[in-house]
């Protein structure tokens, strides 16, 4: 970098000093503008123009067809079912993130004994890897050997061990279980930071007013929280709808097809079914059901984060 | 020694026009201060000077050399910031030294001039800690202590004092009177504090929304604002301004405003300004300059701040509120019925339209003191 | 006072039993790496292991290719977090203090590629990996997480960065600095602590990422812990239930080490900025 530093200097005498510092801030953004079109950009306008090819993955030889990998896709059942999978899958892991993350976070923003080590051990799931989530899981589940039977059984909940993975609808609910139990700590943490902001004033002049715990609940804190919760939402919402290891660790996207969302559905098309072009197809139309979503997180994310 | 000149210096910022053809030539060793409102442009001056910001046009020198196009590096100014800017990282040591190591100084004699500067400002015993670990006016110390250990041409302040409480900032105030006294530098001295401005500086610019108004010795921007901006600008309590008209009746001339009517000197302003059926004016008058005579305007007592030296009082003349000053011994109750006079050779006249000063101002200001006043 | 005091311990009974109840799976992990084989499988499952053997760990580490894999990941991981912190350092502080045409786009291209769903670049990413020659290699894997990381970086810092004040940059230059060195001198000291954050997460990304590792590498010498770990201890026939809590209880360390030693940065970043998941 003192190399740019002195590039910069050496043509000083020429430039006008607004110019130079203009062409070192580009010089300096230049090695992640020139990574970024290596492995983002052109790979992501690629995957454009492949999808409107038939590509035989082994072989990876590949002939034009055109819009038909689409037309294909949007006729076919189990492209609009991996869909509602994936709608299913998002809203009840997303709506089990945010209630859980709201819940702890109000809790852990209390005087606890032990409160960091209860932050860390809350906060843990989120930074393992999806790999160990689901292995941990999936030994919790067992059908024979797994505690969560066990339990069930002991508490009387239920009579017989359920098959908690192979089956429907327990498949579903245990995905977005686990999903939630992964990812609710980046509600708890996001929330946690705003609370912290919440200066105590306001509830001193509730309880002042006669408001008990609950009226300082949905007076003081929700409205404090919301911008912060339309945030962790839209990017929830973003991140769980694309969630690839989680599921297809757990599941594989079965029994079948019951739990195949969009992300599966690629993978499958592109490593199973030896079929990039229809694969590239399906990654683009997620892609579109994922812009709405992202222009609303460019619109409203920015505009509260500054 | 430094002349420091801006030559119809302007800068916009898209469309917004933060500083507007500057023009302001300030002599070497001066202390001048750049004084206004917030969003004024004072800073945006400073920060060109600096090379912090580039102009959209116009020329800035440094002495004889023209500076728009050096990086700060290379101007040979010493700044400091209302936020002081001390890196958090170093040490005060450190942090006054840092200048000379960029400019190459030896170490040995880099070592002496730092414990020269802590000398000059008592931070000796503070040289090993941390900047958070100093009070707000021990930061500031160690601020001017960075700009003043090597000795450059001029020297740039941008509302150094701010931050300070009262008491620390009417100390820092006449230290650095002293300081300019004893060094004989340049001086810019940006602040939107009219007292620091008028204690402090040789010469005055006052800025208002990115247009100089003008630029001169506190006491004759105090005497003679050139305009409405700065007569209220400059001077606590502010100066009482009434909007009227002004008439010229055959040799007299006469201000109205609602019931309030007077007769002013009949050379207060210049003539080529008055108009048949006369025009709108705003009539100033610093709050010294209100007078209590018994033969006055009839008026009324509203509210008095006594302060101590002095008591600061609103009377209600002709449902006007005006403000004046009166000695502690001068005891005043609110509703208490009293004549006010105006002292005539102090007022000030301004265009309504426009805000301009109108008055002739042949004669020098009276240099006579404020006749004493009487209950 | 005394009915205070029972309300408080009556809490913090209810909040460590949710506490117990979120992290259950995690010491359930724990304790099932613990017991010998023959205890697994016992109807009902013992809470706590009757007796404390190592052995699953001893046979991961020495009879198995686990420590392959490890510094497999060590290395991927490491190698990603310098790259992408070295060019992300340099592009965040560019984003933040320097103007040129363009650099709001380039701001909101980060943000869009923050939010982009890696299986959308992964087959255009193998078919690029494969004609260079280079799939089926660690570089391979650094190439791929760039994708994911350095946008992370890039994002996180910048956030990071605009907090630090411009008048730090602005004395450092007055004080003789040219733009570079006020970078090196001023802002890069004033941006460690994010730096650092970023770094830590950047690792955590690499370390846990699978889907690149599975599609990019299907030879065993490149295998990085997450998918080496499964191919070797999950056939459909058959798990190796003890080892695989082991291994899990391994693959952790590292994150445990770092969340340990940086919890004060951590929050600090997820104050900064949001953390991707």
């Amino acid at each position: 970098m003192t190399n740019a530093g002195a590039t910069a200097q050496a043509i000083a005498p020429r430039l006008k000093l607004s110019t130079q510092y203009g062409l070192l801030g580009a010089l300096l953004i230049a090695p992640t503008v020139l990574i970024f079109c290596a492995v983002i950009v052109y790979p992501l306008v690629s995957a454009i123009y492949l999808s409107l090819f038939s590509i035989y993955t082994p072989t990876l030889k590949g002939s034009w067809v055109g819009l038909d990998n689409y037309v294909a896709l949007l006729a076919s059942g189990e492209f609009w079912n991996a869909f509602w999978v994936n709608v299913v899958w998002t809203v009840g892991t997303l709506v089990l993130q945010v209630v859980l993350g709201v819940a702890l976070a109000l809790l852990l923003h209390q005087n606890i004994v032990f409160r960091s080590l209860a932050r860390s051990l809350i906060l843990f799931p989120y930074f393992m890897s999806t790999v160990v989530a689901v292995l941990v899981w999936r030994w919790v589940f067992n059908d024979l050997y797994g505690i969560l039977n066990h339990a069930m059984m002991w508490m009387g909940l239920m009579s017989v061990p359920l098959d908690w993975i192979g089956s429907m609808p327990n498949a579903m609910i245990s995905v977005i279980l686990v999903g939630a139990w992964k990812y609710f700590p980046f509600v708890v943490i996001s929330v946690l930071a705003r609370l912290q902001t919440i200066p105590d004033h306001l509830y001193e002049a509730a309880t002042m007013d006669g408001a008990g715990w609950w009226g300082r609940f949905t007076d003081i804190t929700l409205p404090q929280l919301r911008e912060v919760l339309f945030i962790v939402i839209l990017l929830r919402a973003i991140w769980d709808f694309k969630e690839f290891d989680l599921i297809y660790l757990l599941t594989g996207g079965g029994p079948v097809t019951a739990t195949q969302t969009l992300p599966l559905l690629v993978y499958k098309h592109a490593f199973a079914l030896n079929e990039m072009g229809g694969a590239s197809a399906v990654a683009v139309l997620m892609m579109l059901f994922m812009l709405g979503f992202m222009l609303l997180y460019f619109r409203y994310g920015r505009a509260t984060e500054s | 020694m430094t002349k420091v000149t801006f030559e119809r210096v302007h800068k916009a910022f898209g469309a917004f026009v933060a500083l507007e053809e500057l023009d302001l030539a300030i002599r070497s060793g001066e202390f001048v201060s750049l004084l206004g409102p917030s969003g004024c442009g004072k800073t945006t001056t400073l920060r060109m000077l600096a090379g912090l910001e580039q102009p959209t046009r116009g020329t800035i020198s440094v002495g004889d050399r023209v500076v728009n196009e050096l990086p700060p590096a290379e101007r040979d100014l010493a700044m400091v910031f209302q936020s002081y800017a001390l890196y958090p990282h170093m040490t005060v040591a450190q942090n006054i030294e840092y200048p000379l190591r960029k400019r190459g100084v030896a170490r040995a004699v880099r070592r002496e001039q730092v414990l020269r500067a802590a000398a000059q400002l008592q931070l000796e015993a503070l040289l090993d800690r941390k900047p958070r670990q100093l009070s707000g006016g021990q930061q500031q110390r160690v601020a001017l202590g960075r700009a003043l250990v090597r000795n450059p041409a001029a020297f740039l302040l941008d509302e150094p004092l701010s931050n300070l409480d009262a008491k620390l900032r009417a100390h820092m105030r006449a230290e650095l009177i002293e300081l300019h006294q004893r060094i004989g530098k340049t001086m810019i001295y940006v602040t939107h504090d009219q007292l620091e401005a008028m204690t402090m500086s040789d010469r005055i610019a006052v800025l208002d929304q990115g247009r100089l108004q003008q630029f001169d010795t506190p006491l004759e921007i105090y005497n003679r604002p050139v305009s409405l901006f700065v007569a209220g600008f400059i001077g606590t309590p502010a100066m009482n301004l009434v909007k009227g008209t002004l008439k010229a009746d055959g040799n007299r001339l006469v201000f109205d405003a609602g019931g309030l009517s007077l007769e002013l000197p009949p050379a207060l302003v210049r003539r080529d300004v008055l108009r048949e059926g006369g025009i709108a004016v705003v009539l100033g008058v610093r709050p010294e300059d209100v007078l209590l005579a018994t033969d006055g305007e009839r008026a009324t007592v509203k509210v008095v701040e006594p302060t101590g030296h002095e008591s600061i009082v609103f009377f209600d003349l002709m449902d006007h509120t005006v403000v004046g000053r009166v000695g502690p011994d001068v005891r005043l109750a609110a509703g208490e019925p009293v004549g006010l006079t105006l002292n005539a050779a102090k007022l000030h006249v301004f265009a309504a339209e426009d805000g301009r000063r109108l008055n002739a101002d042949l004669q020098p200001p009276a240099t006579q003191a404020a006749p004493s006043l009487v209950a | 006072m005394r009915r205070f005091g029972w309300s408080r311990i009556l809490f913090n009974l209810l909040a460590w039993a949710i506490v117990f109840v979120v992290s259950f799976p995690l010491l359930w992990t724990i304790v099932t790496s613990l017991k010998p084989q023959t205890e697994l499988f016992l109807i009902p499952p013992s809470l706590l292991p009757g007796e404390v053997t190592f052995e699953h760990y001893a046979k991961l580490l020495l009879e198995t290719r686990f420590l392959a894999y490890f510094s497999n990941s060590v290395v991927v991981s490491v190698a990603t977090t310098v790259l992408v912190v070295a060019v992300a350092v340099l592009g965040a502080h560019s984003l933040v203090r320097f103007a040129y045409p363009g650099r709001e786009r380039l701001a909101q291209l980060v943000l869009f590629t923050y939010l982009l769903p890696s299986v959308v670049l992964i087959i255009p990413l193998y078919l690029l990996l494969v004609r260079m020659g280079i799939a089926n290699t660690l570089f391979s894997l650094v190439v791929a997480y760039t994708t994911f990381a350095l946008p992370f970086a890039v994002w996180l810092l910048r956030s990071f960065m605009a907090g630090i004040p411009q008048d730090l940059e602005a004395a450092a230059m007055v004080d003789g600095a040219s733009r570079m060195g006020a970078f090196f001198d001023v802002i890069l000291p004033q941006a460690l602590p994010g730096i650092i954050s970023t770094a830590v997460f950047t690792f955590i990304l690499a370390w846990n990422e699978y889907l690149f590792a599975l599609v990019l590498v299907n030879q065993d010498s490149s295998r990085t812990l997450t998918t080496g770990v499964i191919t070797m201890l999950v056939t459909s026939f058959h798990i190796e239930w003890s080892m695989l809590m082991a291994a899990s209880v391994m693959m952790s360390v590292p994150v445990i080490v770092v969340f340990a030693f940086l919890q004060k940065h951590l929050t600090r970043g997820f104050g900064a900025g949001a953390v991707k998941g």
